[in-house]
C-alpha cells in the first residue's frame, strides 16, 4: 500500500464539497437539537399531564431507537405518505431531532439545578411565569449545561457520516465516491479522518472558551 | 509501514541517556511498529498471486469445492431470490462453468456494486459475477473474462415520462435531476454527455434509485436496460425507458459485461474463458440466460481486448 500525494490533491475538490456539507449538517443539526431540546424540556415540565406525558413518550421513543433506523424511516417511508424532503433536509432534521432528545435531558438537569430560592424569589416578586423562565431560570440553567451540550455537538459531528446512507454527500460519502472511481481508499479516508480530528478538536477548544466565559 | 525500520534503531541509540518512562514508551512504540510491519507482511503474503505463474487459485478452489461469487443484489444480474437461493445471469453461468472446472458449489457474497472491485482485490470473494461492464478503468484494476452479454443503458422515470427523457442529451437539455448507482458505468456515461459530476445523486442500488424517482427527489435513474426493466416491476409510479446506447467520444457505445478476477489469477480466468467460449458456441449460454430476460440481442461478438482499450 503506497501513499500518493497526487491522489490527495485530486481528492481535495471532493473533500471541500464534503466538508461544507458536513459543517452545514453540524451547524443546522446543532441549532435544531438545541431549540427542540429546550422545547421538549419545557413541555415535559408543563403541569398538565395531557402535554407532559405524550411528549415524554415521544422523546423516549426517539431516544431509544437507532438514528440509522430513523433516517431510513424519514427518507423512505415518509414519501409514501406524500411527504418528501431533500436528502440534506431529511438528514439535518433526523440528526437534530435525535439529538434533541439528549439535549432535552441536559436542559432538564440544568433547570433542576437552579436553586429553589430562585423560584421562591421570583414568586415573592410576583414575576409572571414567562418572565420567571426567560430572565431568571433559563439564563442560569443554560449556563450550567454548556459543557454538556458541547459534548453532544462533537458526538453529532461523529454521527454525520451516517447520513451517507441516505445519499447526503458529506465527507465520508465523497471519500467513498472518490474511492470507487479511482480504487484508492487510503488517501481519501485518511484525509477525512484527519479532518474529523481537527474539526472536533477546534470545536472542543471553542466550547472550552465559551465555557470559561459563561460559567463563573 | 515505513517507520518500522527506523524506530528500533533510534531506541537503541537514545535509550541509555533518557529517563526510563521515555525509554519504555519508545520501546513500546517500536514494538507496535514492528508488529504492524509483521502484520502487513503477513497480509501481503496472502494477497499476492498464490505462488506459481498465473496463480493457483483454481487448484485451491477445487480442493475446497467452493467458490465465492461477489454479487450486487441486482436483478437480473446477480441476486438472492425469494427462496434464499443465489441466482441471476452471472451466478447461473458461473455455476455451470465452475462445475465443469471441478468446483461443485458457489457461495454468494452480496455487497454494494461500487465495492465489488475493491472486495475482489481484498480477497472477500474470488470472482465478480454481477454483470459488470468491461471498461478501461476497471481493466486497470482487475482482469475480465470474455464478455458473456452486451447491454444498453435505460432510464427509470416517472410514469408517462413527463420530461420526455430518451437519452443523456435529453437529461442535460431538460435540466433533469439525475441519479445512478454507486460504481455504475452510467456515472461516466452521464459525465461524458456533459452532466456536472457534482450534481449526480449516487444511490446505493437500483431499488433506492427507483425510490428516489418515485419520491420526486430526482427525475431519472440510469442503469442497464435489464436492471431498469426489472426494478420498475415493483413500482406503480415509475416506468423504464427504451434501451439506448450511451455516447462515448461521440460514438454510440454498446457495453459488454463479463466476470472479473484478481489480476494475478490468469490461469483461472483462462480456464473460465475456455468453458465460456464453448457455452457461447453451443448456444447453451443463451439457454441459461433466457429466463433472466436476455435475448439474442444481448449475445455479444465483443471481445475483452477491445472493451479494455476503450
Amino acid at each position: 500500500m503506497s501513499w500518493d500525494w497526487n491522489a490527495v490533491v485530486d481528492f481535495l475538490p471532493h473533500f471541500r464539497d464534503g466538508l461544507l456539507v458536513t459543517l452545514q449538517i453540524l451547524a443546522l443539526g446543532s441549532v435544531v437539537s438545541f431549540v427542540l431540546g429546550l422545547v421538549w424540556a419545557l413541555l415535559v415540565r408543563t403541569p398538565t399531564r395531557w402535554v407532559s406525558w405524550p411528549v415524554g413518550v415521544v422523546t423516549e421513543f426517539i431516544r431509544n431507537t437507532p438514528l440509522l433506523v430513523q433516517l431510513f424511516f424519514l427518507f423512505y417511508v415518509l414519501p409514501e405518505w406524500g411527504l418528501t424532503f431533500s436528502a440534506l433536509t431529511t438528514g439535518v432534521f433526523a440528526i437534530g431531532l435525535h439529538y434533541s432528545t439528549y439535549t432535552m435531558q441536559v436542559y432538564r438537569a440544568g433547570i433542576e439545578a437552579v436553586p429553589v430560592g430562585q423560584w421562591e424569589a421570583a414568586t415573592a416578586l410576583n414575576l409572571p411565569v414567562g418572565r420567571t423562565w426567560a430572565v431568571v431560570i433559563l439564563p442560569q440553567a443554560v449556563r450550567r449545561v454548556v459543557p454538556a451540550l458541547g459534548n453532544y455537538v462533537i458526538s453529532m459531528l461523529k454521527d454525520t457520516p451516517i447520513l451517507m446512507v441516505i445519499t447526503v454527500p458529506e465527507m465520508l460519502g465523497e471519500a467513498r465516491l472518490y474511492a470507487q472511481e479511482t480504487f484508492r481508499f487510503t488517501e481519501p479516508l485518511t484525509v477525512i479522518g484527519v479532518a474529523f480530528i481537527l474539526i472536533s478538536y477546534l470545536a472542543s477548544l471553542l466550547l472550552r472558551t465559551l465555557e470559561r466565559r459563561l460559567v463563573r | 509501514m515505513a517507520p518500522a525500520t527506523g524506530t528500533p534503531r533510534k531506541t537503541g541509540r537514545t535509550g541509555k541517556t533518557r529517563d526510563p518512562s521515555r525509554r519504555a514508551l519508545l520501546a513500546g512504540a517500536s514494538a507496535l511498529a514492528t508488529a504492524g510491519a509483521l502484520g502487513a507482511a503477513g497480509c501481503s503474503r496472502v494477497a499476492s498471486a498464490s505462488g506459481a505463474e498465473g496463480g493457483e487459485l483454481l487448484d485451491r478452489l477445487r480442493a475446497q469445492g467452493i467458490v465465492r461469487l461477489g454479487i450486487a443484489g441486482e436483478i437480473p444480474f446477480g441476486y438472492i431470490d425469494t427462496d434464499g437461493e443465489l441466482t441471476g445471469e452471472g451466478p447461473e453461468v458461473a455455476k455451470v462453468i465452475f462445475k465443469r472446472l471441478g468446483v461443485e458449489r458457489v457461495q454468494p457474497v452480496p455487497t454494494e456494486f461500487g465495492s465489488l472491485i475493491p472486495g475482489l482485490n481484498s480477497q472477500q470473494f474470488d470472482v465478480v459475477s454481477a454483470g459488470m461492464y468491461i471498461n478501461p478503468e476497471r481493466c486497470a484494476q482487475v482482469i475480465f473474462s470474455e464478455p458473456d452479454h452486451q447491454m444498453l443503458d435505460a432510464f427509470v422515470v416517472r410514469k408517462g415520462n413527463p420530461k420526455g427523457l430518451v437519452d443523456y442529451a435529453d437529461v442535460i437539455r431538460a435540466k433533469a435531476r439525475f441519479a445512478t448507482g454507486s460504481g455504475y458505468a452510467q456515472i461516466a456515461h452521464a459525465i461524458e454527455a456533459g452532466y456536472p459530476e457534482g450534481d449526480i445523486v449516487i444511490v446505493p442500488d437500483q431499488v433506492a434509485g427507483m425510490n428516489a424517482v418515485e419520491a420526486g427527489r430526482v427525475d431519472v435513474f440510469a442503469g442497464t436496460s435489464l436492471t431498469t426493466r426489472e426494478v420498475v416491476k415493483k413500482s406503480r409510479r415509475t416506468e423504464a425507458t427504451k434501451a439506448f446506447a450511451a455516447r462515448v467520444d461521440g460514438e454510440p457505445r454498446v457495453d459488454g459485461a463479463g466476470f472479473a478476477f484478481r489480476p494475478a489469477e490468469t490461469n483461472l480466468r483462462d480456464a473460465f474463458d475456455v468453458e465460456l467460449r464453448k457455452m457461447k458456441e453451443s448456444g447453451e449460454l443463451l439457454r441459461v440466460l433466457r429466463p433472466f430476460g436476455f435475448t439474442k440481442v444481448e449475445m455479444t461478438e465483443l471481445t475483452t481486448k477491445e472493451l479494455c482499450s476503450g
